[in-house]
């Protein structure tokens, strides 16, 4: 998993809930980097899901309501250091249609050992879209948070909801409605 | 601060600073990764760039030294490009003005190479297209095109070029080579012609004196001498060879030029057919040595053909056991005949003179000096060639070859 997310993960939570949580949940967890991120490097993704459970146990927080709140997070952080992938873009509905076939091409040619998730177009009108998503991750709520803060950034109204094809999450449908 | 609160920042520092090393670690490598690439791909480029220029080293070598000429035009017709050949072919030059394929065509032609020009651009090529053009110097000529479209990298038409073959002086040989056909073709029926009416004039005249001979001796039966009937009789004989040369130069002329009847013949029965009706002397014996072959030709030729050759061995035989040989041998497209016989040779001197008309080696009255002429031209009528092997005193052997 790129270091990127691990970064600005625990910029969030020593945002939110202090450094000493920072520390509390990097102890708790078993984790070959030790904890020392950084943007520039891959991680296991076992790590960030310890972190996720520790944080959560600490806050009461399910680890989804958490996702939520880091999609947001994340979401400026991407935009802020890949602007030119969204200026592309005039409207939320093309952004996320591309995501497979623009965006994670771009991604991939970036970074070649990045594992990205892959969204399957099943359905497309201008107003509606059907798109499977398929990862061994299970980070369907984080992409749900993801697609939200993209209709925020261009200011345009949507409804994102989601059903598990598979019960453990890596294989989910997300219908996306533009209203 | 508290000594936990310490800890805590000692661990966070630890961290960054174990972060910052690795990330420094991934960069120095990354950086080296790129360096390394950068590297190749300034050689890549070079090697490019090299290539490029050889390429259009070639290119220009073959633009300017192929002896045809070349000529690119844009999509309307203007010419960009022309090298030596085709300056010298048209006698313009593009450092003095403009030049256009409006400008290079009569004014009767445009339709022709307008449409021709929307060909090549809808198939990429045209071939073998003829067209006059007009010269500087308001000279026409004939020139074939061979044209094709060149794309840009989005496979849109940019620009056309082609090589023009100056097929003036071509065209005029071939022109006067059908006209030269057409005179010889004329002129052989008229010699056919001629030889025909003239052999029946000749032969009048001679059955005229023929007749009038055998008056005076029929007149003056009683006061001839002796010497003067064998006189008289001499000029029968004469008169009788004459006709028969003048009988050999109509059917050595009539063979013509083409055969008239092309059909399957069956040689071997043919020729068992005509040893049946030929005079062969009980001194002389004629072996067949294989099954002659069926092959396409002009049966009544092809009779005359061996009539003549067994009728010379025969002729020319001056031994007391006279030997005839006929034999074929099966050569890939043809079939290789031979009439050998142990007579009196040829010298090697007269090997082709034999063949001549009217060269009749021994002055015989039963020798017109046509057969072996005639025997020829049925050779070759067959497409076939014709040879002699001979040794004097020993025999001849005559070979040809006949088309399967």
């Amino acid at each position: 998993m790129k270091g990127i997310i691990f970064t600005e993960f625990l910029e969030l939570v020593e945002e939110k809930f202090g450094l000493m949580m920072v520390d509390d949940i990097i102890e708790k967890s078993n984790l070959v980097s030790g904890g020392a991120y950084t943007a520039v490097g891959i991680y296991e993704f076992s790590e960030m899901l310890q972190l996720l459970q520790n944080l959560s146990k600490n806050t009461k927080l399910t680890i989804d309501d958490l996702l939520l709140v880091f999609s947001e997070h994340l979401f400026k952080a991407l935009i802020k250091s890949h602007p030119n992938l969204v200026a592309h873009y005039k409207d939320p509905m093309n952004l996320l249609a591309s995501i497979e076939n623009h965006i994670h091409v771009e991604v991939q040619k970036l970074y070649p050992d990045a594992q990205l998730p892959t969204f399957e177009m099943v359905e497309k009108t201008p107003t509606k879209m059907v798109m499977i998503y398929k990862s061994d991750k299970a980070l369907y709520v984080l992409g749900k948070g993801l697609m939200e803060e993209t209709f925020k950034l261009f200011k345009v109204k949507g409804e994102i909801t989601y059903r598990k094809i598979k019960e453990d999450g890596t294989e989910v449908e997300f219908t996306i409605i533009k209203s | 601060m508290s000594v936990h609160e310490i800890e805590i920042l000692k661990r966070a520092l630890a961290r960054e600073k174990l972060a910052r090393k690795t990330a420094e670690d991934i960069l120095e490598t990354k950086s080296a990764e790129l360096y390394e690439l950068n590297l190749q791909n300034k050689q890549a480029n070079e090697k490019l760039a090299s290539l490029i220029k050889v390429k259009n080293s070639e290119l220009k070598g073959f633009f300017e030294n192929i002896i045809d000429a070349y000529i690119m035009m844009d999509l309307s017709g203007n010419v960009l490009k022309m090298n030596k050949a085709a300056e010298a072919l048209l006698g313009y030059k593009l450092s003095e003005g403009i030049l256009n394929l409006q400008s290079l065509t009569q004014e009767k032609d445009s339709d022709l190479v307008s449409a021709s020009f929307q060909t090549l651009l809808q198939n990429g090529k045209i071939t073998n297209f003829e067209v006059n053009l007009i010269t500087q110097n308001n000279i026409l000529k004939l020139v074939s095109i061979n044209s094709s479209v060149i794309y840009d990298e989005h496979q849109k038409a940019i620009a056309t070029h082609g090589i023009l073959r100056d097929i003036t002086q071509i065209k005029q040989l071939e022109n006067q080579k059908e006209q030269l056909l057409h005179e010889l073709e004329k002129s052989n029926e008229n010699l056919q012609e001629y030889a025909h009416v003239v052999s029946h004039d000749l032969k009048s005249p001679l059955r005229s004196i023929d007749a009038l001979v055998a008056w005076i001796q029929e007149d003056n039966k009683e006061h001839l001498k002796e010497s003067s009937l064998a006189h008289f009789q001499l000029i029968e004989k004469t008169l009788e060879k004459m006709e028969n040369l003048i009988t050999k130069v109509l059917s050595y002329s009539s063979l013509g030029a083409n055969m008239q009847r092309t059909e399957n013949v069956d040689v071997d029965a043919l020729l068992h057919r005509l040893l049946k009706v030929m005079y062969v002397p009980k001194h002389v014996q004629i072996q067949v040595l294989n099954t002659l072959p069926s092959l396409t030709g002009d049966e009544v030729k092809l009779e005359q053909l061996f009539q003549n050759l067994i009728g010379n061995a025969i002729k020319f035989n001056d031994k007391t056991q006279g030997i005839v040989k006929i034999a074929v041998v099966d050569k890939r497209d043809f079939y290789e005949f031979s009439v050998s016989d142990n007579g009196i040779g040829i010298e090697e001197k007269y090997f082709d003179t034999v063949f001549k008309i009217f060269n009749s080696l021994q002055k015989r009255k039963d020798s017109s000096g046509i057969g072996l002429s005639m025997v020829k031209k049925i050779v070759e009528l067959h497409q076939g060639t014709i040879w002699i092997e001979s040794e004097l005193q020993k025999g001849t052997t005559f070979n040809f070859t006949l088309k399967k």
